[in-house]
């Protein structure tokens, strides 16, 4: 599904370079719940753009689905982004003049979805999230939870392979932290979506099977006891 | 994508930004508004000169022209009537001229009771009548037994009625013209063109006039034929006529008001372009606005460029979406400029006398040209909006 070899990824500050990811390799399979947890500054929100394909590795190989997208042009990476991932972030990134089912249909727009079918689509896609009453609601209008609710119905709405969520709780209260992730975790379950959760928090990263840390830019592969006692 | 879904967008985040959006297009509502004005009335100027010149049309003026040799042997020559009765009566035989309109004019005093006053005292034939428009304001016009009798009769310009019967109708009153008398049977229509102007004037059917000043020659001939072609044709046979019967070279010519209608076409043309010009520099500023409030907008739109490249959007999807965004701001405007200019145009002409011509063509370059301004000025900002770094982008405060 997911498979990372050996990936490097540089960036030049002034005249030194930097590895911010430094020899990573991983495999998640499809259907995997996964957490990727980190300090900040460890690399991991540098691995999900690897994973999202928002960023191209310096060196080594990503297979994604099978296809070697670590060279893809742009528009090739933009179409990856469009149909195979779905991204839901801390701060929503909705769009603010767009109402709740136009924020939704915004991926379909992308992925040349025609009118009628976009909203057939989308008001599916906010019902299975549990916003059926709150279609027409600018973002504004809408509550912190809410807001994260249409965002995972916009991620899943091109029916991706992988939901990548960059700290989806971060913003949000624990009651409503706890609703937002047993949507993801109902998605993994029952419609077989690979989660792929950054976070730092534990709580958090207690409802992925795998949790995958990340220091100085490389996977660190801790002893259970330690994960657990952190849990 | 399709082009209606864009334009929907464009428009929807122009509406997000009122007050900016209307002071942007502005600077375009000038500029396309003022080049329209100028267009529009330079064209109507350029048309109103060429009718006014040309007159109802396909007719030619004869002039008489004496060489040098000429002026030496007789130095009164000016004084004399170029054009005699025979010279008329051989023009008739020319088959292309339709018609002939010939007059004699000459200074002369006229008195009414003890009021005196010098005008100028034309003799008209009856094709004059036809040719030149000469609406009575009172009374009537000259009928065929006027000219066929000779009879004396005549025909009074506006400003003769104010300066010598203080304004008074001088219809049925009896005037002396070189102390013979005329009956006044009607009074002109005040001139209302631009070149018109008002003067002291009668006009007498010529063979009045004949008997008044013992002249039968004519001052003035116009050749008037059905098509401009035969006009070309009878004009060149009448002038070569002419100067056989008279034994001179090249005096006797034409004068062809098309050309000179085309030399001053030329002129106006002229004008209006260098005055659209100007026009021009006022809509290149108000496109350099709408670059800069564009390039405004992307850099606030940061994250907005983020989020749709995350979610599949390609550089060129983002550089379209900018790029009609620019557009739509500058095809508003355009529109809206041109009913500013067509209603400027308008009110302009209204009280200058004029026609304002707003043809389509200049109505659909208005259109076009104003979307090109969108798109090349808004080039720039839609191709920087595509070049951002989606990931950065997404972090963008």
């Amino acid at each position: 599904m997911i498979q990372l070899e050996s990936i490097t990824k540089t960036y030049l500050l002034g005249k030194e370079s930097v590895n911010v990811l430094d020899n990573i390799s991983l495999i998640i399979e499809q259907g995997e719940f996964v957490a990727i947890m980190g300090p900040s500054g460890s690399g991991k929100s540098t691995l999900m753009n690897m994973i999202g394909c928002l960023d191209k590795p310096t060196t080594g190989t990503y297979t994604l689905s099978g296809e070697n997208v670590s060279h893809y042009s742009d528009n090739e990476l933009a179409r990856v982004r469009n149909q195979s991932i779905g991204f839901v972030f801390q701060q929503f990134h909705l769009l603010p003049r767009l109402s709740a089912l136009k924020n939704v249909e915004l991926p379909m727009i992308y992925a040349g979805v025609s009118k009628s079918e976009r909203q057939t689509r989308a008001v599916e896609a906010l019902r299975k999230v549990g916003l059926s009453d709150r279609m027409d609601h600018l973002p504004n209008a809408l509550s912190g939870g809410q807001k994260q609710r249409v965002a995972i119905a916009r991620a899943i709405v091109n029916k991706p392979k992988i939901i990548l969520a960059d700290e989806p709780t971060g913003a949000l209260d624990s009651k409503t932290s706890i609703d937002i992730m047993e949507q993801f975790r109902e998605l993994n379950e029952e419609e077989g979506v690979t989660v792929i959760v950054v976070t730092h928090e534990s709580e958090v990263a207690a409802y992925a099977n795998r949790t995958i840390y990340v220091r100085d830019g490389m996977i660190q592969l801790l002893p259970a006891s330690i994960k657990g006692a952190s849990e | 994508m399709s082009f209606m879904e864009n334009l929907l967008m464009a428009l929807s985040s122009l509406k997000a930004h009122k007050m900016r959006s209307i002071l942007t297009m502005l600077g375009i509502i000038i500029g396309v508004g003022a080049v329209i004005i100028v267009v529009a009335i330079g064209q109507g100027g350029e048309a109103m000169l060429k009718t006014q010149i040309t007159g109802p049309g396909n007719t030619v003026e004869l002039f008489y022209q004496p060489s040098d040799e000429e002026i030496r042997s007789n130095p009164n020559i000016f004084l004399q009537a170029p054009f005699k009765q025979e010279d008329i009566r051989a023009l008739d035989q020319i088959q292309e001229i339709k018609s002939i309109v010939a007059s004699s004019t000459q200074m002369s005093s006229v008195r009414f009771q003890q009021e005196t006053a010098d005008v100028s005292s034309t003799g008209i034939n009856q094709a004059y009548l036809k040719l030149n428009e000469m609406n009575v304001e009172k009374g009537r016009s000259f009928s065929t037994s006027d000219f066929l009798g000779g009879r004396r009769v005549g025909l009074v310009s506006h400003v003769i009625q104010e300066e010598l019967f203080n304004g008074n109708n001088p219809v049925g009153k009896v005037i002396k013209m070189a102390n013979q008398p005329i009956e006044i049977i009607g009074v002109l229509e005040k001139p209302t063109g631009l070149l018109s102007f008002s003067s002291l004037e009668v006009y007498l059917p010529f063979q009045t006039w004949r008997t008044i000043y013992g002249s039968s020659d004519y001052t003035q001939v116009t050749l008037q034929a059905d098509s401009s072609d035969e006009l070309q044709i009878a004009g060149k046979k009448a002038a070569r006529l002419l100067n056989n019967m008279h034994n001179t070279e090249d005096s006797y010519q034409v004068l062809n008001m098309e050309e000179i209608a085309a030399g001053i076409g030329q002129i106006t043309r002229i004008m209006t372009l260098i005055i659209g010009s100007i026009a021009g520099i006022s809509l290149f500023v108000g496109g350099i606005g709408v670059m800069n409030i564009m390039l405004v907008s992307v850099t606030e739109r940061t994250r907005e460029i983020g989020i749709r490249m995350a979610l599949g959007a390609t550089r060129g999807q983002v550089l379209t979406q900018f790029l009609i965004e620019s557009m739509t701001l500058t095809l508003i405007g355009g529109i809206l400029g041109i009913f500013l200019g067509w209603g400027s145009a308008s009110i302009v002409s209204f009280f200058a006398g004029w026609p304002s011509l707003i043809s389509w063509q200049v109505v659909l370059g208005g259109v076009v040209f104003s979307m090109v301004i969108g798109v090349v000025f808004g080039l720039l900002p839609a191709n920087k909006a595509s070049k951002l770094d989606p990931i950065e982008s997404l972090r963008y405060e």
